[in-house]
């Protein structure tokens, strides 16, 4: 246990090292930063945009930048946003917990509309409700956040902060829905004829229990995988959901530093968002592992 | 098998079909763009500006019934509420194969014939707008048709090159195993997992913010490429182990043949349908991309249209509620490839398998 956690927590360093490293590059490469568009101004000369650029320290090589920007994130101190003038890190975070809130409802709601449909469909085996699940899979899979998101905002007749978050959360979900009913769907399915099942049909349990607490149990893993991995795609989706639906958040703050190019608001955001996805990969495979104990023998050995 | 268990996906070939008629339409419409939209795309009729469809009807101006029908002209009677009356005395009938504005057919031929349109040069002259006008008075029809055209192009050049890099980087992970696969695998499931909209934004504030048409085009296909190879690798890579121990691949080891030679000739051919499922998959997740990024502003600017920019005039709440139908055009085309391209993969995954089945 100690050593897949010791081993994620590696993966997890390397993963935001070499992801901030490479976008830290790039930003600092190509096209200019956020004093270029100050050259063109005829009232500001060529001397003071180099000040500028000597007080922010954009002089120096970008291996140095990259290696004091690491140092100080480090410490805790990711920097002062160039466009809002406040330190990066209270931005971020501030952002972060109100789309990490509608994220988490978006997932409540995939999982409880996915799993309702996926036990009612194994406990009753209704064929109109099999073609129901499958259609429904289809739909809302390639239903795209945006045309989504678009709709929402068409229907959303109040917009009042409660209901933009209902909305914002149901928009996030539909995409999850899809993939998370396929898992419940085909792995509930699966285990109903698994010779477990069988045994416990046989023991007279009822059905309602068998269900519940074996063919569930065994289905849940490939669900709680989906789930970890999806995290990445509400991050991203909840750019454009922010955006449509005028929510504060991480994903209308990624779109405002990057139309500013305030490099260090990137980096901030960027961060966040690689180690939420992490933490998420990382908690759901722990819960696979308290799911099924054989998970964990498999890891020691 | 008469009763085939439930939760089997069963095979749906026509899945395929339908998905493939899809697809074949909307392509249809975006390479014809300019034969079929009225209009050029970029031309502005400012006496028109949010203009709803033009209404057209079977009647003609004295109440006679016409086979062929007309458009009537319409005025702006409210600027500020952008209310519109339609002006009875001034109509005209619908013409097909009319002259318009030349462009060159499919890039080669010059060309001034459109499927239909109103025939007549007065200014005052009804348009002919199935679907309104935007903001600055352009045929909003027309710039769907466009929007698509650049759109649809854009996405599968992406798509297949992100394939490209994806199924090169699973198949020698595959292939060779050990350290290189722990290492590739490594990279490709953090890409996998990693926020990719974001990362895009990101790499995107590394250029500047306005671009023209082409590099915009170019700029957009490399990021897509370089940030969606990863799901493809990952499948690739499992294939490649899937049959890497069986005898036709041990029996070319064995007679010698290179490495290249065995990965191009015997693996590859052997995995190649999931891994066109999977392209099949990916299609529409770059298409949003792409639409993501110039509804955000930041992919491909105006006066050019792509389904993305087009949805930007549909973020505003009171425009959208006036006309829900005519801002969500975009949105509509959007959901359709989306669904074309998901029922191509499913259909066509499951024809494999049917395949199998009865072999």
């Amino acid at each position: 246990m100690l050593k897949l956690l010791l081993r994620k927590l590696i993966q997890g360093v390397m993963m935001i090292l070499i992801v901030s490293a490479v976008t830290f590059g790039l930003l600092s490469s190509a096209g200019g930063d956020a004093f270029t568009s100050l050259r063109d101004n005829p009232q500001v000369s060529a001397e003071t945009v180099e000040n500028l650029r000597r007080v922010y320290g954009l002089d120096r090589p970008v291996v140095t930048r990259y290696g004091i920007w690491l140092w100080n994130t480090v410490r805790g101190e990711m920097g002062e946003s160039f466009y809002f003038r406040t330190p990066v890190r209270g931005l971020v975070f501030s952002r972060f917990a109100s789309t990490f809130s509608v994220s988490l409802g978006a997932i409540l709601i995939a999982m409880a509309i996915a799993a309702m449909l996926g036990i009612l469909s194994a406990r009753f085996k209704w064929k109109w409700l099999s073609r129901l699940i499958m259609s429904l899979i289809l739909l809302t899979s390639s239903t795209p956040r945006i045309v989504l998101a678009l709709f929402g905002l068409a229907l959303l007749a109040r917009s009042d902060d409660l209901s933009a978050f209902f909305v914002a959360a149901i928009v996030l979900a539909v995409p999850v829905i899809a993939i998370i009913l396929a898992q419940f769907h085909e792995g509930l399915g699966h285990a109903m004829n698994e010779d477990f099942v069988q045994l416990a049909r046989a023991k007279g349990l009822s059905e309602r229990i068998v269900i519940l607490r074996h063919a569930l149990r065994a289905a849940l893993n490939p669900v709680l995988t989906v789930l970890g991995l999806s995290f990445g795609g509400l991050l991203g989706g909840s750019v454009l959901v922010e955006t449509i639906l005028g929510r504060s958040g991480i994903g209308s703050l990624m779109v405002a530093s990057v139309r500013n190019r305030d490099i260090p608001l990137i980096m901030g955001i960027v961060l966040i968002a690689s180690a939420a996805v992490w933490l998420a990969n990382t908690l759901a495979e722990f819960l696979q592992m308290v799911n099924d104990k054989r998970l964990h023998s498999l890891e020691t050995t | 098998m008469k009763n085939p268990p439930s939760n089997t996906t069963g095979c749906r070939k026509s899945r395929f079909y339908y998905g493939l008629v899809i697809i074949a339409v909307l392509y249809l419409a975006a390479l014809l763009a300019d034969f079929l939209s009225p209009y050029d795309y970029r031309e502005q009729s400012r006496q028109q500006p949010s203009a709803p469809g033009s209404p057209a009807r079977f009647h003609d101006a004295d109440g006679n019934f016409s086979l062929r029908p007309v458009v009537y002209g319409t005025r702006l009677t409210d600027p500020v509420a952008q209310e519109y009356s339609v002006d009875e005395s001034n109509a005209a009938p619908i013409q097909f194969f009319v002259h318009g504005f030349s462009y060159t057919f499919l890039g080669v031929i010059p060309a001034d014939i459109h499927l239909f349109g109103v025939s007549g040069k007065s200014p005052n002259a009804p348009r002919i707008q199935l679907l309104g006008t935007d903001a600055l008075g352009r045929d909003r029809f027309s710039r769907l048709l466009h929007g698509a055209r650049f759109s649809l192009l854009v996405s599968p050049v992406g798509t297949i090159l992100a394939a490209i890099i994806g199924i090169l980087i699973g198949i020698t992970s595959g292939y060779l195993g050990r350290a290189v696969d722990s290492i590739l695998m490594g990279i490709t499931d953090a890409m996998i997992s990693l926020p990719t909209l974001i990362l895009i934004l990101a790499a995107r504030a590394a250029f500047p913010l306005e671009l023209p048409p082409v590099t915009a085009a170019g700029l957009l296909i490399g990021l897509f490429a370089l940030t969606g190879w990863a799901e493809i690798a990952r499948l690739a890579r499992g294939q490649v182990r899937s049959i890497r121990d069986r005898e036709f691949v041990i029996a070319a080891t064995a007679t010698g043949v290179r490495p290249g030679r065995i990965l191009f000739r015997h693996i590859l051919p052997n995995i190649s349908s999931p891994l066109i499922t999977q392209v099949m998959l990916m299609l529409p997740g770059f298409l949003l991309a792409e639409t993501s990024l110039s509804f955000l502003g930041i992919g491909l600017q105006e006066p050019e249209a792509s389904l993305g920019n087009l949805l930007t005039g549909a973020a505003d709440p009171t425009q959208l509620r006036q006309h829900p139908v005519l801002l969500l055009s975009p949105a509509v085309v959007i959901f359709l490839f989306a669904l074309g391209s998901r029922l191509m993969s499913d259909g066509f995954g499951t024809k494999q398998e049917c395949y199998r089945k009865f072999q």
